[in-house]
């Protein structure tokens, strides 16, 4: 079966990668791989919207950085999700469920 | 919020380390994803290739991160500041071409805003100065739209209104002689109604008001000084108060000092109460001032007054028939005919700043096509357009910021120099400075045009093509956009500065017919000066007489003098007496109806010292005195009239009040006709009366002499020979006379011409630089047409013409605006039609030479280009 990619819609990034750091702190790049793994390779971010992604994050103050070892002992710039990152993520995922059930809907019918 | 706030900060005071972080950040993933590759089995080459496309640039990417900051606009200008001086420093010609046109354009214009910030901007210096207003009586169905106020109008007034908290009447520029030290001084006193200080809101420093008891004066009388007054003569010390001063030989009581900067009406050193005659119903010529009530509008005031002048005249028919009331907001009446021609003027340097923002953005347009190839690059490096576009638009700030600042410093001079081409006493409200509110326009204005003429260029070089730009090379090529921007700024060029040479053409000739214009009299060597014989030494009238009498016999015996003589008013000093007339034979008609007339009290040898043409008659003599047969003369635009056929000689004229006992008068003479108030009015008819039966304390004294001026210090002897108290007030030649009365005109028609050279110089300058740009945008097109056998001939006709239709376009479209805007002038113009043929032919042709010979330079050089070298150097 041949995979199709999927470029993400402006905004799911900031939502996949709230929820990406739900689970424990992650860099960028580990952030990139677990979006691409765990949707099986159909969702593939580029990193040229991931890293404004990730400072407009912060800049929010959903998430918070510091620089911390990788686990091949280089250093990297860990991102984490701070107390507002997760109201941000809950509230996302509400109104992402409330799309995604409205979009369904919509195909069953038409 | 906060952390937005605290990234923004963190990132604009430790950008440098800001960007490590980014940059070790990327780096860490660009090395992973290497890494990762290698896993994969990718040789190292290969893994490191993959991972930098699939990254997709790092300097976009990091750009892109930058932007989420915030604070990457405020690095950016001031990035853009530093760029932006850099490249105007590298480019002095074009930068001081540009900067200087900008100054021009916003040194003129904060010049005539600083004129009009000073007469119809600024505060006067009265408390709630909109709520004071002017009241003046007309007689709206006689056309008579301003006649001054009769006492007995203004006591009804004050009595029946219902709208002002207060009215009080007034008369300024009363001459007032401080007599008691040692130099007698001539000062300015104004006469008025007890409440005056109270209306106007102003409350002395020192001492008190006027009370309603003293509102008419009698012998002992009481004063309010000025501040200057006070301080220069009296050492601003407090124990003036009380004390008596003799003014005028009469003994005064100092009551109160006003504040300093205190004037009221425009000029005044010293106030006094109503003096004891303050003339009847028919006598109009006092000043009204009200303060509205709160919460009255002016409507409802003027229809109130309106009422209460028709129950006057109901009450008084006879002498108030047809009268009005017109109310004046206090701005609009002092500010009188300034207004206009100041918003004309203020019109006027706005376009001459339209077209320098025009200047300026073409050539920046045309650099633009120099610098396509820079901005393409930046483009290719990842700028924006939006971003290109803000890089433009500040260089143009940076440019309009220098050109207000040297334009202020142009306004700072031009001030100084058009203040002293004003030669009248300024009235003391009127300020002319650079104050925070000129300042701040000029500001205003320079941010401003940087916008105009800096977006158009801006835009056209932001847009431009990558593969364009980058393919033509050194070529710059520029758009068909962009040279259709470039035409249609020349056709506006052409047309705004036809706008204004013919404007500034209308003015001159208007000036020029004014200068030419017959006053009547002959200005050549005639001096002119004013005396005011003070009351009390003179008591009687006859005393006047006997004064005037010794004083010109003592000037005629003087050498070098030809005749003299004093009249009571003198043409185009200031200043004249009208009356009304009854030619025997006609219906006595009511005064409010009986023609007016210029009354001039004359001694004998008057129109001889001002060459005024005796026509059919003769002059007063000796033999006229107060017991002989009242005389008049008249001029001869009255004879036509009521004589047209006959001579009047021997007819008899009545003059009503002050004159009403008095019997019929003789008519002995008829002279020419002279322009008696100003230059640019049709005179009224003139009657005189000698001063034999009619005597005067003021007269001014004309003296003709061979060499006037070398006379002024034996005369003034001789005036203190006869009276050492009695100051002489405006000595002055009569051509002096004569060209401050058109200082107005004359002001106008220069600065209008001084705009209008600009702006050609501006359009010339400008239409040259586009034709010069585009023969050498064109040096190829031009060369293949040579190599094909072009002559000389027809590449010069092919850049003239391209030029010339231009300017033909602008010209049209020029002509049709001033056609539209010359209509605002027409109360300025004195006998020339706004739309003026000859002006407006006479304009454009010479706006097209001009033209062409701007087209001219550039032609020229076209027709010189090698095909040669034209084809190679491609």
């Amino acid at each position: 079966m041949k995979k199709t990619q999927t470029d993400l819609l402006q905004g799911t990034l900031d939502l996949l990668a709230l929820k990406t750091l739900q689970a424990e702190p992650a860099h960028g790049w580990d952030i990139a791989q677990r979006i691409q793994q765990i949707s099986q390779d159909v969702l593939r971010v580029g990193q040229g919207s991931l890293y404004p992604a990730l400072r407009r994050l912060e800049a929010h103050g959903w998430i918070a950085s510091e620089w911390g070892a990788s686990e091949n002992n280089r250093k990297a710039k860990y991102y984490k999700l701070t107390a507002a990152g997760r109201k941000q993520l809950t509230t996302e995922t509400q109104t992402w469920r409330r799309f995604t059930g409205a979009v369904k809907l919509i195909l069953k019918t038409s | 919020m906060l952390n937005k706030l605290r990234l923004r900060l963190r990132s604009l005071f430790f950008k440098p380390k800001m960007e490590d972080e980014l940059q070790a950040e990327l780096q860490f993933h660009l090395e992973r994803e290497i890494e990762e590759n290698i896993v994969r089995g990718m040789t190292p080459e290969d893994a490191r290739s993959a991972a930098i496309r699939s990254f997709g640039g790092v300097e976009r990417v990091k750009e892109e991160s930058r932007d989420v900051r915030g604070v990457r606009l405020l690095e950016e200008i001031w990035q853009d500041l530093r760029y932006g001086a850099r490249m105007l420093v590298k480019q002095p010609g074009f930068t001081s071409i540009a900067v200087i046109t900008l100054a021009l354009g916003i040194g003129a214009t904060s010049v005539i805003f600083s004129f009009v910030n000073g007469i119809l901007l600024r505060p006067l210096p009265y408390r709630d100065s909109d709520r004071l207003v002017l009241l003046d009586e007309n007689a709206p169905k006689r056309g008579i739209a301003s006649m001054g106020v009769s006492y007995p109008d203004f006591l009804d007034w004050r009595d029946q209104n219902r709208v002002f908290t207060g009215v009080a009447a007034y008369e300024g520029g009363v001459d007032y002689t401080l007599n008691g030290s040692s130099e007698p001084e001539e000062l300015s006193c104004s006469w008025v109604s007890y409440n005056a200080f109270e209306i106007l809101g102003v409350a002395p420093i020192l001492g008190r008001t006027f009370t309603a008891e003293e509102e008419r004066w009698n012998n002992g009388t009481v004063v309010i000084l000025s501040y200057g007054l006070w301080a220069r003569r009296f050492d601003a010390k407090p124990d003036v108060i009380g004390r008596t001063i003799a003014f005028n030989k009469r003994s005064h009581t100092v009551i109160g000092v006003m504040p300093p900067g205190f004037k009221f009406p425009a000029v005044a050193d010293l106030w006094v109460p109503m003096p004891p005659v303050v003339g009847e119903r028919t006598d109009h010529g006092w000043s009204v001032i009200a303060r509205l009530k709160p919460g009255v509008s002016f409507e409802q005031a003027q229809s109130d007054m309106t009422a209460v002048a028709r129950h006057i005249e109901e009450q008084n028919p006879v002498t108030n028939e047809g009268l009005g009331v017109k109310l004046i907001p206090l701005r609009e009446g002092l500010a009188g005919d300034y207004r206009k021609a100041l918003l004309i003027l203020m019109g006027v340097v706005g376009l001459v700043l339209l077209i320098a923002c025009v200047n300026v953005a073409n050539l920046l347009l045309a650099r633009a096509s120099a610098r396509a190839k820079e901005i393409a690059i930046r483009t290719a490096l990842g700028a924006g357009r939006w971003r290109v576009f803000r890089q433009l638009l500040t260089e143009s700030v940076v440019l309009g910021v220098m050109g207000g600042a040297l334009g202020l410093m142009l306004a700072f001079w031009g001030l100084d120099l058009l203040l002293a081409a004003i030669p009248i006493d300024l009235p003391f409200w009127m300020k002319f400075d650079l104050d925070g509110r000129v300042l701040g326009f000029t500001a205003g204005v320079t941010l401003l045009t940087a916008l105009i003429f800096g977006a158009a260029p801006a835009l056209q070089a932001s847009k431009v093509d990558l593969n364009e730009a980058l393919k033509e090379g050194g070529r710059g090529g520029a758009g068909a956009a962009r040279h259709r921007t470039l035409r249609s700024l020349v056709v506006a060029e052409v047309a705004l500065s036809l706008v204004l040479l013919i404007g500034a053409g209308l003015m001159m000739r208007s000036f020029m017919r004014l200068q030419h214009t017959s006053s009547g009299l002959n200005p050549e060597n005639l001096l002119t000066l004013s005396l005011n014989a003070p009351v009390v030494k003179y008591d009687a009238m006859e005393k006047f007489y006997a004064f005037y009498k010794e004083l010109l016999e003592r000037i005629r015996a003087m050498p070098g003098v030809d005749a003299a003589g004093a009249a009571s008013n003198l043409p185009l000093r200031g200043g004249s007496w009208e009356d009304s007339l009854t030619v025997e034979g006609y219906p006595a008609l009511s005064v409010g109806q009986a023609p007016t007339i210029n009354f001039n009290v004359i001694t004998p040898n008057y129109f001889r010292a001002m060459g005024i043409p005796l026509l059919i008659g003769r002059d007063f003599n000796d033999a006229d005195t107060g017991d002989s047969m009242k005389v008049t003369i008249i001029d001869e635009r009255l004879a036509r009239e009521y004589w047209p056929n006959e001579s009047p000689i021997g007819k008899r004229v009545r003059f009503s009040p002050p004159d009403d006992k008095e019997s019929w008068c003789t008519i002995v003479g008829v002279v020419g006709a002279v322009k008696n108030e100003s230059l640019n009015l049709t005179h009224r008819k003139t009657v005189y009366r000698p001063n034999a039966q009619y005597p005067l304390d003021d007269m001014s004294l004309a003296i003709r002499a061979r060499n006037p001026e070398s006379l002024a210090p034996a005369i003034q002897r001789q005036v203190k020979a006869m009276d050492p108290d009695l100051p002489i007030i405006n000595m002055l030649t009569m051509t002096e006379v004569v060209s401050r009365s058109v200082w107005q005109p004359r002001l106008y028609a220069i600065l209008f011409s001084v705009f209008a050279a600009v702006a050609l110089a501006l359009a010339s300058v400008g239409l040259y630089g586009v034709m010069a740009y585009s023969v050498s945008e064109r040096s190829r097109e031009i060369g293949i047409r040579v190599a094909l056998g072009a002559q000389r001939r027809d590449v010069l006709k092919l850049v003239v013409m391209q030029g010339m239709t231009l300017t033909l376009i602008g010209i049209g479209i020029g002509l049709a605006a001033a056609l539209a805007l010359t209509q605002l002038m027409r109360s300025l113009l004195f006998e020339v039609s706004v739309t003026d043929p000859l002006t407006f032919a006479g304009l454009a042709a010479m706006l097209s030479v001009v033209a062409l010979l701007a087209c001219w330079i550039p032609a020229r050089r076209a027709t010189r280009v090698d095909p040669m070298i034209a084809l190679r150097c491609e």
